[in-house]
């Protein structure tokens, strides 16, 4: 087990280095000067000495081999660098946004498997019947609409019509809980929505794939009766699948929120890397992307090693 | 057509409008979508605007079209560029693999490591907002998603015979990949086409709703909502249309890729659910019409027992009975249906088969004889494990991989008998022991793949005995296993007959030396027909069918070894020989076996066969 965790740990670091290296490149090796782009206000052109000036100080003039040393090194020390825009240091900023980032995935995840699960085993047990179509449906349409759809009409709905929820922005916990809980609920709903198509669709086909299984057939010769065979025998060898899905959805989502954090004004990391990738400021927009992908990579290394302890029979395959 | 094709209209049809529609917007006698007419702003719904105007007067209905074709045109260039890529690189990838492998698909699946939004807003980035930067980005990200689908499809083609012949006849791997390869992979390609359209979308729209895709004033689903959020006090409407046309187009790309997918590949669909868990259908059990037992009473009696899968026969009219403490083998070649009569008896027949006549009486430890061909699933839910219960071949998968060993047996216990932990703990333990599970207190907390075969198989084995049930049903139970644990395992179904006096047992197997170990008696089937039966030393010295002797024949003299083919294979059930189903492959046949099918005869009190010619052929 211990070497199994060792040896997917060591893939995961190698495909953040990967990453890292691969965003580094991309935006030092394309045309556009940051230096000249900070300092150029509207359609009018910097003045060229400033421009050097600011080019020299923030290390552009040295060779590519060198700012890649200097920025491993930084990523390394737990330094990002300092944005561009303000000077303030990126990593606190992320700091700051990435825990409201992950509050709404986490609610979402919760609302959504809480929901799906039964939804999708429902379905699964009704295969082709009038409810399992009408769940199914649900499920396609669910994921058919953009988030950003789902958010613009929940607030058109619960804000603008029903009035009865904010449309949107943020309070800290500990300033007003209740506030802060009441903002939370539209934008972890609105992802929900989406991740509860997913658990649904994953949900029902594990389940029917389960149910085809020779142990539910031994479950049913023992004499179990049919809530036992479920729990104990079909939802829990069918959930293993289910939850890879759910972790790997999430990894997307820490990326993908920007959508919900827009519609909302939710102040998380997504909205921040909105705001970086239109001023071109390249310590941040690099700052937030190694942080996603590293979580991405690390929420992945996290679901195989779930699924290990979950399922016994993974560790013995690999190791 | 098919169920499945039909299904494909009704989306295929509305793509077909939808993309109609964008493709006309030219020739449409829509207003001008840069027409302003400030005058008229949020104007409701009119005969010259048919879904009103927007914030600056312009015509919804025009936007929404011409929205939808740049939608649309961004979704398909990528769609189309990411196919030709991704499949370029898939085929060579899986034709070659090695190094062209790594530099193709292995390459492209690093994309896979960034969430998607956030490659496209890398490319957008680098690039700046615009239609053309869209593409690209959505190629680059879509890319992957083809070599892999594409990659998998040629690794299964390339093994193929018919590319090894021609890689063996020296055609250019490229002719090969184009010509032989390419067309089997389309359709997953074809699946994964459909599902990109849609997903480009869903980026495409977020982008330009964030303001980093479309450039105004070209209109866009995702700019109309952006624009209408503001407007939302004032014209809510605005908000609706264009999100029902994203939604929906998106909708109908995705529809027809589900369908698409099950319409050409069949078996993706798993078969509707488990009839089992549904609300009853059938009607209860009927109290059986037989006496009440006596002394002799067999424990099973079943007369005419038919099997069908829709109209088609599979087990026709069997009879059967075992008395308590008697162990009826139950043999023959597979696709005899031993193993569906088995089912049968617990219930547990696959949803697609019925029980379609005859009578199975099975008599309980207490009141009158129960018909098991009648029964609901409550009602034998009553029965399994407690009365009758049954060991299955293949341990590995009839145990949960999840669940340990002890819990397992525990789980059968405690279906008809309350005990409390460590009562529970101290009879699993018991159990495992009788069954002849070494340190048992441990292997209790094993999980089944940290077991051996043939410790699995007893374990199978405890559970199917934890509740001392009256008739065990054994099916194939030493197929799985190696030739010694096989012996182990017989010695310990010797043992529980002999530790357990009234159980009765069918022991369901092809192996005649098994036969001739265990059972008292022996039911032979052919084809889903009983061919003989008897007193196991009777049948074996003197067989009365041909099937029978030329089974016996096969099996090598003291071996325990496998059945050596009789020529010829079992008739499938579609293609039932007319007179006796054995006949084609009978060295005995006569003109009248064509012609009609043989009549049980019985050469004595004791035996069964069925066969005209039973007097000469023993």
């Amino acid at each position: 087990m211990l070497r199994y965790i060792a040896l997917r740990s060591l893939v995961a670091l190698f495909l953040v280095w990967v990453v890292v290296t691969v965003v580094f490149l991309l935006l030092h090796l394309i045309p556009g000067d940051p230096a000249e782009l900070l300092l150029s206000t509207g359609n009018i052109a910097a003045d060229p000495a400033a421009v050097a000036a600011l080019r020299e100080k923030m290390g552009l003039n040295e060779p590519l081999w060198q700012q890649y040393i200097s920025h491993m090194a930084g990523v390394l020390s737990g330094d990002l660098g300092a944005s561009f825009r303000d000077g303030a240091s990126v990593i606190e900023q992320i700091a700051l946004r990435l825990p409201r980032t992950l509050e709404v995935i986490l609610a979402a995840a919760l609302i959504a498997t809480g929901i799906g699960v039964p939804l999708g085993t429902f379905a699964a047990i009704r295969a082709d019947g009038k409810a399992d179509a009408a769940i199914s449906f649900f499920a396609s349409a669910a994921l058919s609409t953009p988030v950003f759809v789902v958010g613009s009409v929940v607030i058109l709905i619960f804000a603008q019509q029903l009035k009865i929820l904010p449309a949107g922005g943020f309070v800290d916990f500990s300033e007003d809980p209740v506030e802060h809980l009441k903002l939370l609920l539209l934008p972890a709903g609105t992802v929900a929505l989406a991740l509860l198509a997913v658990i649904i669709r994953m949900s029902r086909a594990s389940v029917l794939e389960v149910l085809q299984r020779d142990y539910v057939r031994t479950a049913r010769a023992k004499g179990l009766s049919r809530g036992p065979i479920l729990r104990r025998h079909v939802v829990r060898n069918a959930l293993i699948p289910v939850l890879t899905v759910l972790g790997l959805e999430m990894g997307t989502l820490i990326g993908g929120t920007v959508l919900v954090e827009f519609v909302f004004n939710w102040p998380g990391l997504s909205g921040y890397l909105v705001s970086a990738v239109d001023a071109r400021d390249y310590p941040e927009v690099v700052g937030i992307v190694m942080t996603i992908s590293v979580l991405f990579v690390f929420l992945n290394l996290v679901v195989d090693v779930v699924n290990a302890l979950f399922d016994p029979r993974i560790s013995l395959v690999t190791s | 057509m098919s169920r499945a094709t039909r299904r494909l209209i009704l989306p295929g049809a509305i793509a077909a409008v939808i993309v109609a529609l964008v493709l006309l917007a030219p020739v449409l006698p829509l207003d001008d979508v840069r027409g302003m007419d400030i005058p008229h702003r949020f104007a409701p719904p009119s005969a010259a605007h048919w879904l009103g105007q927007d914030e600056f007067g312009r015509d919804v209905l025009a936007r929404l079209i011409w929205g939808g074709r740049a939608s649309l045109f961004i979704a398909f260039g990528s769609a189309l560029a990411a196919a030709v890529i991704g499949t370029t690189l898939g085929l060579l990838g899986g034709y070659f693999r090695g190094v062209v492998e790594l530099l193709t698909v292995r390459a492209a699946e690093i994309i896979l490591c960034l969430p998607p939004l956030l490659l496209a807003l890398l490319v957008v980035t680098i690039l700046g907002a615009g239609t053309w930067p869209l593409i690209l980005a959505l190629t680059i990200l879509y890319t992957p998603n083809y070599a892999r689908v594409v990659y998998a499809a040629t690794q299964q083609v390339r093994g193929l015979d018919f590319v090894t012949a021609q890689r063996a006849m020296g055609t250019h791997p490229l002719v090969i990949l184009i010509r032989t390869i390419l067309p089997n992979v389309l359709p997953p390609l074809l699946v994964q086409a459909s599902l990109v359209v849609a997903s480009a979308m869903v980026i495409e729209s977020g982008l330009s709703f964030l303001g980093l895709g479309v450039v105004p004033p070209t209109p866009s689903w995702g700019l109309m909502i952006r624009a209408a959020r503001g407007a939302m006090e004032v014209a809510p409407l605005l908000l609706v249309w264009p999100s029902l046309a994203l939604a929906g187009t998106i909708l109908t790309f995705n529809l027809l890729c589900d369908r698409l997918q099950s319409a050409l590949d069949p078996r993706s669909v798993t078969a509707g659910g488990a009839l089992w868990l549904r609300p009853r259908a059938r009607s209860a059990s009927k109290p059986a019409t037989r006496p009440a037992a006596s002394e002799e009473a067999p424990l099973l009696e079943i007369e005419g027992l038919s099997i069908a899968v829709n109209d088609l026969e599979l087990v026709r009219r069997v009879t059967l009975s075992v008395r308590p403490g008697e162990t009826m083998a139950l043999v023959g070649e597979s696709g005899s249906g031993k193993t569906l009569t088995g089912l049968a008896l617990t219930g547990l027949l696959p949803d697609t088969l019925r029980v379609t006549g005859g009578t199975a009486l099975y008599t309980p430890r207490e009141g009158a004889p129960i018909d098991l061909a009648q029964l609901d699933e409550e009602a034998f839910r009553a029965l399994r494990g407690t009365e009758i219960s049954m060991v299955f071949q293949d341990a590995a998968a009839a145990l949960n991989p999840v669940l340990r060993i002890g819990d397992q047996v525990a789980e059968a216990i405690r279906v008809h008998h309350a005990l409390d932990g460590a009562a529970m703990q101290a009879r699993v333990v018991e159990l495992l022991r009788h069954v002849g599970i070494p340190d048992p207190e441990r292997r209790a907390r094993a999980y089944p793949h940290e077991l051996s075969g043939g410790q699995r198989q007893r374990a199978m084995i405890a559970v199917a005995i934890a509740n001392n049930p009256r008739l065990l049903i054994a099916d194939e139970p030493t197929t799985a296993l190696d030739p010694t644990i096989q012996a182990q395992i017989l010695q310990l179904f010797a043992q529980l007959k002999r530790d357990t006096p009234g159980m009765g047992m069918i022991f369901v197997t092809h192996d005649l030396a098994v036969v001739a170990e265990i059972a008292d008696r022996v039911t032979v089937m052919y084809a889903g027909e009983v061919v003989e039966e008897g007193p196991v030393t009777e049948v074996f010295a003197r067989p009365r069918h041909p099937y029978t002797a030329a089974l016996i024949a096969s099996v090598p003299e003291g071996g325990a070894e496998r059945l050596v083919a009789i020529p010829g294979a079992v008739p499938s059930p579609h293609k039932m020989p007319s007179g006796c189903r054995f006949a084609p492959r009978c060295t005995h046949a006569k003109p009248v076996c064509t012609q009609s099918a043989p009549r049980r005869s019985h050469p004595s009190d004791t035996r069964l066969t069925r066969c005209f010619r039973w007097e000469e052929v023993t």
